[in-house]
């Protein structure tokens, strides 16, 4: 169940806080990003001359656009940027955060709607060129090459993959029958881990010879040919207790 | 609302801080302006995520080990993925809708989802002021969009479709919600043994019913004399009383809808022209619903239909019965002598059945009742003079003989003379009413069999013989369908049509059973229906 079903701290939303909602353009946000120390980034001007202009002006240090390619230093953020006022009509915006413990906060509601537009400068002009080209520029590339590559694959007698493996098979040899008992006693545990064998795996975690295995198999297990758990064999009914989630031992009779 | 900043004339400057490091993230709660949401008059809420998606990112949980595994169930697994290369997309409770209580139990709830894109092109930023003057500016981490849930009761995809299909015939639509209403308390009453939640959900839909005033179409139109009505029993009376008067109370309606419109969750308010097209009631003071009463209406005419219906089928259930057993003429009898005279009754019959609507058959059992009348009546004039000539149990016959009056008017042919004959053979025959259906047959059997052997100058006697012009309804035409297969009378009279053979219908039936008689053909009982047939 969801532990964050909690109360929601109100105590701004009463007092009525207002808030600014301002859209800043994504390279404005990325500067931003690179303030130091208390993060003061810039400041805001208001002037009530009749109309109530609102202005930012950011910070000197923050102009400095990182940009990859080109020298850094033509190209610089520009400073002024006005901001359009807009109205809060249509909706009623609140702001509430979350905090890392899951705490909710109201914040307080939005009064004023803003959009933070860039002063339309030269370097304003000069930056965007640089976004628009690196934006254009594809992922993937196709170049030419001079020399055909005949590094990768060269022309061997045999693959070491291959020579290992024909060694491991010698080294192993025909798998060897055992003992009834003993392969009756690797089953069950086998079976006690799981429910459901396929006939390789099962010979695998035996080491017996197919032929044998089945034999076996026939005897304690029937083949599952349809259904879920298709062409698997399981252990005979008397010979497993299944509960839910416990594993028993199948126990031999 | 705060103002941000003393301003002077010229303009003052603040700094912007941009904090790092907030553990706190910043997401925009919008509400749509017409709900009239504020938050400062909430007094609790609580919000939470709604997961009730998770079931469907989540896989079917095989259990990876014990009973029930396969093993290497889950290389296998992922192993066909990559090969098919599904891609699943995770379950991210960071997108999930948010669920937002306020006010308790009695509350508003909301339902906040969350609104794509917002951090794609632009940034979002929360400038507050501090209290050093200073802004700080927060990065929006999320916008989610916030619709009040309705708290009424609305109908599923099923319930719709079948209240649309009733559209037509339910008159008063703005009480289905509260029938349903009051057939689920119904209900609730009558479990009452589980009654403890129950009577605690039902009164709270009552009160919710009273209280959720804003929500629901309905509820407005009900409170139009009242604004709080608590008793559901009030609110169902006025309901039922409101829905029989008409453009006052709904201009009251839209009256207080206007005043109340305001918490109402985006339902369209009510203009002018909404109520134009609707059906409106008779202005009578009846005391059941309106949906009831074109139920009750369907049930009375439809019993109104048969009734009117009822004689005129009897009788032409009758008349076919005989025709099945042709000439079971005590029936017949009965049925004519208890209206009328043959003609007059059969003319009525016909009147009757033309009137009820049944035109299909009418013409067809009515020659048939004429037909079964005049075979009837050739019948009619040989038991007399065969005597006691019938089965042992036909008093029929029996009581034949005491009557030579009939005998002398058998050489009139007419239908008049059959009525005559036909009243006096009842008068006789009344006694015998109890004849059981096999009797009779049996009767008619021997007795049909007379007809052939004696009547065979009568029929070509005094009556109106088929004119010569007549190329279609001969013997040999007869003779020809009933060697072909069996047919009833019915059957043989559609060959015959009376258009086609420019007889009358009286002719057509007459010079019919006459030839029938003269044929004599084999009868046989295919589905209950008498069938003659001829093997040469």
């Amino acid at each position: 169940m969801s532990d964050k079903g909690q109360d929601v701290d109100l105590t701004r939303a009463k007092q009525n806080t207002g808030v600014w909602l301002v859209k800043v353009p994504k390279y404005l946000s990325q500067q931003w990003g690179k303030a130091s120390g208390r993060g003061e980034v810039g400041k805001l001007k208001i002037a009530n001359q009749g109309k109530t202009t609102v202005s930012f002006s950011l910070n000197e240090e923050l102009t400095v656009v990182e940009s990859s390619g080109e020298t850094a230093s033509s190209v610089r953020a520009p400073r002024e940027h006005p901001f359009s006022m807009q109205s809060v009509g249509g909706q009623t915006l609140a702001v509430f955060t979350e905090s890392s413990l899951d705490q909710i906060t109201i914040e307080g509601m939005v009064v004023q709607r803003a959009e933070c537009r860039p002063a339309v400068q030269e370097s304003y002009v000069k930056l965007k060129k640089l976004q628009i080209e690196e934006s254009t520029k594809p992922l993937r590339l196709s170049q030419r090459l001079e020399k055909a590559v005949t590094t990768n694959y060269k022309p061997v007698s045999n693959h070491t993959y291959n020579v290992e493996y024909e060694k491991k098979k010698k080294e192993e040899g025909k798998r060897a029958r055992s003992d009834k008992e003993k392969v009756l006693e690797m089953l069950f545990s086998a079976f006690e881990k799981h429910q459901y064998y396929n006939i390789k795996n099962l010979v695998e975690i035996t080491k017996q010879p197919v032929i044998y295995l089945k034999e076996i198999l026939r005897e304690i297990g029937v083949y599952n040919s349809r259904g879920p758990h298709k062409s698997t064999w399981e252990l005979k009914p008397e010979y497993h207790h299944y509960q839910e989630g416990e594993e028993d031992e199948g126990t031999m009779e | 609302m705060t103002s941000l900043g003393n301003s002077s004339s010229t303009g003052t400057e603040y700094i912007v801080r941009v904090p790092k490091n907030t553990s706190k993230r910043y997401n925009i709660m919008a509400f749509n302006a017409g709900d009239k949401v504020n938050c400062s008059t909430w007094t609790q809420a609580r919000m939470e995520r709604d997961m009730s998606n998770r079931r469907m990112y989540g896989e079917e949980e095989t259990p990876e080990a014990g009973a029930g595994s396969e093993f290497g169930k889950k290389q296998r697994e992922e192993a066909r993925r990559k090969k098919y290369g599904i891609i699943t997309k995770e379950f991210k409770v960071e997108d999930q809708p948010w669920l937002l209580k306020v006010n308790g139990k009695a509350g508003r709830r909301f339902k906040g989802l969350k609104k794509g894109g917002v951090t794609e092109n632009a940034s979002y930023y929360i400038f507050t002021q501090c209290a050093d003057g200073a802004f700080e500016a927060f990065p929006v981490h999320g916008w989610y969009n916030f619709t009040p849930q309705a708290k009424h009761r609305t109908l599923t995809a099923e319930e719709a479709e079948e209240e649309w299909g009733r559209r037509n015939k339910v008159v008063n639509h703005f009480s289905i919600m509260l029938q349903r209403r009051l057939r689920e308390q119904e209900h609730g009453e009558e479990e009452e043994e589980v009654a403890g939640e129950k009577g605690g959900k039902k009164k709270k839909k009552k009160g919710g019913k009273g209280g959720d005033l804003r929500i629901h179409d309905l509820e407005d139109d009900l409170e139009m004399s009242s604004d709080e009505s608590d008793s559901s029993g009030g609110e169902d009376g006025e309901g039922k009383s409101k829905s029989k008067k008409d453009i006052s109370s709904k201009a009251k309606a839209k009256k207080k809808k206007k005043r109340k419109g305001s918490d109402q969750e985006g339902l369209e308010d009510s203009d002018d022209g909404d109520f134009e097209g609707l059906e409106v009631d008779y202005m009578s003071d009846e005391s059941s619903s309106e949906e009831e009463e074109p139920e009750k209406a369907k049930p009375n005419k439809g019993d109104d239909v048969p009734k009117g219906i009822d004689e005129a089928s009897e009788s032409e259930e009758e008349s076919e019965e005989e025709n099945k057993n042709e000439e079971e003429g005590k029936e017949e009898e009965e049925e004519e002598e208890g209206k009328k005279t043959p003609v007059q009754t059969e003319k009525k019959k016909k009147k009757e059945k033309e009137s009820s609507g049944e035109s299909d058959s009418s013409e067809d059992s009515d020659i048939e009742g004429e037909t079964a009348s005049a075979l009837f009546m050739a019948k009619k004039r040989t038991p007399p003079k065969r005597g006691g000539r019938g089965s042992a149990g036909s008093s029929r016959t029996g009581s034949r003989p005491g009557t030579p009056s009939i005998d002398n008017a058998a050489t009139s042919n007419t239908l008049r003379a059959a009525a005559s004959k036909l009243e006096q053979g009842k008068r006789q025959a009344a006694t015998s009413s109890s004849d059981t259906p096999a009797a009779k047959r049996l009767k008619m059997e021997p007795s049909s069999q007379s007809p052939s052997g004696k009547s065979t100058p009568q029929p070509a006697s005094g009556k109106s013989t088929p004119s010569s012009s007549d190329v279609q309804l001969t013997e040999d035409a007869v003779r020809r369908y009933l060697i072909r297969k069996p047919m009833t009378t019915k059957d043989l009279l559609k060959k015959f049509q009376t258009k086609r053979t420019g007889l009358s219908s009286e002719q057509t039936v007459n010079v019919l059973a006459q030839i029938l008689k003269k044929l004599n053909p084999e009868r046989k009982n295919i589905n209950d229906k008498m069938h003659f047939y001829l093997t040469e």
